[in-house]
């Protein structure tokens, strides 16, 4: 299995829900679109355009929900052929989250849902009170961005 | 909000392009996706409508290689610009790292281009981020159109720059302007999160 994060206490309750769900893949976001953890095989699955459009789909599910119910969405499912994708909000109090969880007949909507629920649980026990501090860059940080975005567009 | 992972030392910033509809935030995408080498870019994913308007978003991850010992990885966004997706617009705004402002330099469309930027400000404020933290870049594009089409900088600038943030002349069909701006957002993020207020 797959296992990759920014924030490290969030590796094993992904990891135990990824397994107790018998789910194919769990990606954890931030409502912006990007990449918190991902817990699961992802070999077909382009992670970060995969969290981008999650984050679209939610954020638009959330909205609607708003529109026509008064208060957004928290959950969707879809069903495909093969696969079938659950993305639902955790809300850790200081941080919220979304959870994109794919899986196939290995694994049913009712399982998902149950494992789900001790998932929000555990994230929220582990969470830490404060977040981490930013990165300190070099000094020389803007001449390696100079350099780096020249090799990029073929100039350097 | 930028993401840094500690334990692989990366960081990801999110950078939005902004601005009225057809101004060409597309087109700057686009120009970078055919610039970037194959294994420094990741899949460029467009939402349109069947007439190649902006539907919800476009996407593009980049690689920008290690910087101070991280790997840094920007994923560009684009909002579409049309009038009635505000609602869309304010979703892809969130968590943005930086802004790109893409103004159309026709003169015809200097309305569209202040209406743009108040809906920014009123976005940004809506989500409760102060505009004046938020690292922006303007870009004047389409300055290749005919002299009597289009305002000139210092115009546009006078209209729009009420910042004094860094602004850039552009055709972002054929590539001037659109590295510089890109150079500019990226350095302008880096720095604010280098100094704590990004994170």
């Amino acid at each position: 299995m797959i296992i990759a994060t920014v924030e490290g206490w969030v590796e094993a309750p992904l990891a135990r829900y990824v397994e107790e769900a018998r789910a194919r893949l769990a990606l954890l976001l931030h409502p912006s679109g990007q990449v918190v953890a991902q817990a699961g095989f992802t070999r077909s699955t382009d992670v970060m355009t995969a969290c981008a459009l999650a984050a679209a789909v939610h954020a638009t599910s959330k909205e609607l929900g708003r529109q026509v119910d008064g208060s957004g969405f928290r959950v969707l499912h879809h069903g495909g052929t093969d696969k079938q994708l659950h993305l639902a909000a955790v809300d850790l109090g200081r941080v919220a989250y979304i959870c994109l969880t794919v899986f196939d007949e290995e694994s049913s909507l009712g399982l998902v849902r149950m494992y789900f629920g001790d998932l929000c649980r555990e994230l929220a026990a582990a969470a830490p009170e404060q977040p981490a501090k930013g990165p300190s860059l070099g000094l020389d940080f803007e001449r390696e961005l100079n350099h780096n975005l020249s090799a990029l567009f073929g100039r350097a | 909000m930028s993401l840094v992972n500690y334990s692989t030392r990366e960081i990801t910033c999110k950078i939005v392009y902004y601005g009225p509809g057809r101004s060409g935030k597309t087109t700057n995408l686009h120009y970078i996706y055919g610039q970037v080498p194959e294994d420094r870019k990741g899949k460029m994913v467009s939402l349109a409508t069947q007439t190649d308007r902006t539907l919800f978003f476009d996407f593009l991850p980049l690689d920008l290689g290690s910087i101070s010992g991280f790997t840094t990885k920007f994923q560009l966004y684009t909002v579409p610009g049309q009038i009635y997706y505000q609602t869309t617009r304010k979703l892809v705004l969130q968590g943005a790292d930086g802004v790109v402002f893409v103004a159309d330099s026709q003169s015809r469309q200097l309305a569209e281009n202040v209406e743009s930027f108040q809906d920014l400000h009123e976005n940004l404020a809506e989500q409760g981020i102060d505009a004046r933290t938020v690292p922006l870049v303007i870009q004047y594009n389409k300055q290749d159109l005919p002299s009597e089409l289009i305002l000139g900088k210092q115009d546009l600038s006078d209209a729009l720059n009420f910042r004094g943030v860094p602004e850039f002349s552009a055709d972002a069909l054929h590539g001037p302007g659109v590295f510089e701006t890109l150079r500019s957002i990226s350095e302008l993020v880096l720095k604010r999160l280098s100094s704590g207020a990004g994170k």
